[in-house]
């Protein structure tokens, strides 16, 4: 009996480890995406001005932001300040605009309005909740300084910065 | 690109400090991104990257290193990928995203 415990303590002594590599992989996602919902577009509703409101002709611009994580990230978005290409303009531009929620996924995000802020042209929203906000933007061009000159003809483009920054 | 809180670590250059990013296009109307980084008031910091504007494809993604001083280090903040939009000759706002990631 000792004899067999003593060859049976050998064997098992004499038993390889075995180990296995598993790999454990993960990929991560974007968790903060942005979007063109809807492409913006100026109307001339009259000589000096161009707008993007619908009432004019034009289309107000819409930015969708999906989220994942909630209290991340914050979204930026700023409405033009200028022309980004236009005809030579020889006289000044005077702009207004606003940044307003459009959409939201979850009724959880009813607040982002009011809890906004306002510097310059740029609306900054926290976003803390997970889902999806559109934010659309309001923007007017008025040529002339005061003195409701006509916008020379030709092309106009401005743009919208939408910017999704972690916190 | 992937907002993260990316650090520093260090290059094969001595006073310079790297780091790694990784971009992904979602956008269907975008092929060029431009790196920028910048401090807490947003202004450029200086930095070398093999390409300022990288070309990526839809749904692509594409990785590459950051330099930086380490004097610099402390005053950067925010490292940002800024769609680049073509031109057309229509009246309209654009729409330009930009995605930042924040060294902490």
């Amino acid at each position: 009996m000792k004899k067999l415990l003593i060859t049976l303590s050998l064997i098992l002594g004499a038993t390889p480890i075995l180990a296995e590599n598993i790999d454990i992989t993960g990929t991560v996602q974007s968790r903060c995406t942005v979007n063109v919902d809807t492409p913006g577009a100026y109307g001339n509703p009259n000589a000096y001005t161009l707008t993007t409101a619908p009432a004019s002709a034009g289309q107000e611009p819409i930015v969708r932001f999906d989220v994942s994580l909630a209290n991340a990230y914050k979204a930026e978005v700023s409405y033009p300040t200028s022309f980004s290409s236009s005809p030579s303009l020889t006289d000044t531009v005077a702009w207004t605009g606003a940044v307003t929620v459009a959409q939201t996924s979850t009724s959880d995000m009813s607040g982002y309005q009011a809890a906004s802020s306002l510097a310059g042209s740029k609306r900054t929203y926290a976003l803390t909740v997970a889902g999806t906000t559109w934010f659309k933007s309001t923007s007017i061009a008025t040529y002339g300084g005061g003195q409701a000159k006509a916008f020379p003809g030709g092309a106009y483009k401005s743009y919208l910065l939408a910017s999704c920054v972690a916190q | 690109m992937t907002p993260t809180y990316p650090t520093w670590s260090i290059s094969a250059v001595q006073g310079v400090k790297k780091t790694t990013m990784e971009l992904w296009n979602s956008r269907k109307d975008v092929g060029y991104y431009e790196v920028g980084v910048f401090d807490e008031s947003w202004e450029p910091i200086p930095f070398v990257t093999a390409y300022r504007i990288i070309k990526i494809d839809y749904l692509s993604k594409v990785k590459f290193d950051i330099y930086i001083r380490t004097q610099d280090i402390l005053e950067a903040r925010y490292v940002c990928s800024l769609s680049k939009l073509r031109s057309n000759d229509e009246s309209k706002t654009l729409l330009a995203t930009r995605i930042c990631s924040k060294f902490k």
